[in-house]
């Protein structure tokens, strides 16, 4: 604590962000836990229902469970692609010794990417006619009887738009983790290398305990990012084709802005949903 | 993924260190693993880039060969007339704008609300800190689309709706968590003594916010811009749910306009325009990446 601080000071320098937090943040938050009790279609007067609108997201709404459920199959896809990706790719990049700058680089390029261009992308390579890239590649290396338009196959479709957030953020998590790697102290491994340790022991004893710290950051902040997923499926199928690629997160917003009859509805995801993503 | 790879390199790399005794680090890496890990990381590489460099080669093919020609194939002819009707189509020239007013305008308000929020926090310390620290950190983990439906009533009560002000004000709300997490991490590092010193010769806390603070922080607030310029920059959500008017759509909107407005898409003429929209953002990282790297790098390995 800075000595000749007052009590002004703190609250010169702290009224100023809570204020933007609040009203961007908080003050929503609670609103929308509010609207949440009540029946409104957003013109007549709110009617206090209690947990009506709860009882029936949980019970009644098979959409809300499907999307539950897609949404966790986005987010194991995602998780396995970005901190997977990352941790292989951060392991390997410790031991070489040129190029690993520009290696960094290239990785994190596709992060620069709006998701709009992404998914615009992204439905040209899983596309069948014209052939796109996928198809065509299955086809080259012999693997034909698999290609299919990924993004109408109710099948793949859920893993379709989750591959290219994943492809997005492992070069973001590749980033964090190489760090913790380099920070990993070198006598310690130079003393197991001299005891005859793998390079397989070297790693499950030595660096990735010593990187856990940061891999639990990392892991929170990807499942984070994974269940704010939105842009990519959104625009890519809009949920569809029927919901086999709608997540928490698109209904919710197809329920409160497209969907007029379902408006007394759209409070209640919101609020639920966020009670279940906040441990 | 990293299981498979591993063990399979494990019988022939152990022998060597063990057998004789002597620094590994005098000698070249086992060769296999070498080879094998440069293949993979090459083979990632290749996944994370090629379909950028596609993109942009597929803005430079006409239609006709777009239509029918092998996907992976280089383009036949190089046309730039994709670009030209991008250009007509779409406003690319005010998305690309309206994008760098909304991006400059949150960033301003990131850089210095977290700077101050963790000044606060940080450097003075007062009684509830704890408390006000965590209530920021719970924005870290709180989905926007929460927010979206509130915000929607209460920007129409208040006739902020299709403003440039609507989509800055929880643009940086959202992302001020993090800058306050990265900025208080920075300020452990600031040595005690030097507060003291400077507080010993009188100068109180704006003094000390403006002098020592602040200068201290220039690598850490460009990697709070780069990293929140990313999001900001390509925010789809916010733009989507509260701009309407076509003069003030950012980029991702304005892209979305490529999309089926003559019942078919051209894609030539829209991955044209994708080209057009990353390039600003694109070059702002080239040049900046290695400071933005950095501050990635310092950043996690505290955390």
């Amino acid at each position: 604590m800075l000595p000749n601080r007052s009590r002004l000071s703190v609250l010169v320098f702290l009224l100023p962000p809570l204020l933007l937090y609040g009203v961007a943040v908080l003050f929503p938050i609670m609103q929308s836990l509010f609207l949440s009790f009540f029946s409104w279609n957003g013109i007549s007067d709110m009617e206090f229902v209690g947990l009506t609108n709860y009882v029936r997201m949980l019970t009644a709404d098979d959409v809300f469970w499907r999307s539950f459920f897609n949404a966790l199959g986005y987010l194991a896809i995602c998780l396995v692609l970005q901190l997977g990706g990352a941790l292989l790719v951060a392991s390997l990049l410790t031991s070489m010794r040129r190029g690993r700058e520009l290696i960094k680089t290239l990785y994190l390029l596709p992060a620069v990417i709006s998701t709009v261009a992404i998914a615009f992308l992204f439905v040209r390579i899983y596309s069948i006619e014209p052939v796109g890239l996928l198809n065509q590649l299955l086809h080259w290396i012999g693997l034909g009887a698999l290609e299919r338009p990924w993004l109408s196959d109710i099948n793949s479709v859920l893993t379709a738009v989750s591959a290219p957030e994943g492809w997005r953020f492992t070069g973001l998590y590749m980033l964090i983790i190489y760090a913790a790697l380099l920070s990993v102290p070198q006598e310690l491994e130079e003393a197991a290398r001299l005891d005859g340790a793998s390079r397989w022991q070297l790693f499950t004893k030595i660096r990735f305990p010593h990187i856990m710290p940061v891999w639990i950051t990392t892991t929170i902040m990807a499942t984070t990012y994974g269940l704010r997923g939105f842009d990519i499926p959104y625009l890519m199928t809009n949920g569809g084709p029927g919901q086999s690629s709608e997540l928490l997160t698109t209904y919710m917003y197809k329920t409160a802005f497209t969907a007029q009859t379902s408006a007394t509805q759209a409070p209640s995801p919101c609020s639920s949903s966020s009670s279940a993503w906040s441990p | 993924m990293t299981a498979p790879a591993a063990p399979v390199t494990r019988p022939r790399a152990t022998p060597d260190p063990s057998e004789s005794r002597e620094p590994l680090r005098r000698r070249r890496k086992p060769s296999l693993h070498g080879t094998l890990s440069r293949v993979i990381i090459a083979l990632i590489v290749i996944v994370q880039v090629y379909p950028l460099a596609w993109l942009f080669i597929t803005s430079l093919r006409t239609e006709d060969d777009f239509a029918t020609g092998d996907p992976f194939a280089l383009p036949k002819a190089v046309t730039f007339d994709n670009y030209a009707r991008a250009f007509e189509t779409g406003n690319l020239g005010m998305n690309i704008l309206n994008s760098f007013i909304v991006t400059m305008g949150a960033n301003l308000l990131i850089v210095l609300l977290g700077m101050m929020a963790a000044y606060a926090l940080q450097v003075l310390g007062f009684r509830y800190s704890k408390f006000v620290r965590s209530l920021f950190l719970i924005g870290i983990i709180v989905p926007v689309q929460i927010a979206l439906v509130p915000l929607f009533i209460d920007y129409s009560s208040i006739n902020l709706l299709d403003t440039y002000p609507s989509m800055i004000i929880p643009l940086a709300g959202f992302a001020l968590p993090m800058s306050i997490y990265l900025f208080s991490s920075f300020f452990e590092y600031i040595p005690r003594e030097t507060y003291e010193a400077a507080s010993l010769d009188g100068a109180g806390p704006y003094r000390i916010f403006g002098l020592i603070t602040l200068p201290l922080s220039v690598n850490t607030v460009v990697t709070v811009v780069l990293v929140n310029s990313i999001f900001i920059w390509n925010d789809f959500i916010f733009a989507n749910t509260f701009v309407l008017s076509e003069e003030l759509k950012t980029i991702p909107l304005g892209l979305q306009n490529y999309i089926g407005a003559m019942g078919k898409t051209d894609w030539t003429a829209t991955f044209a325009a994708v080209c057009v929209t990353i390039t600003p953002l694109l070059l702002v990282f080239l040049v900046l990446n290695k400071a933005m790297i950095q501050g990635l790098e310092s950043g996690a390995s505290k955390g």
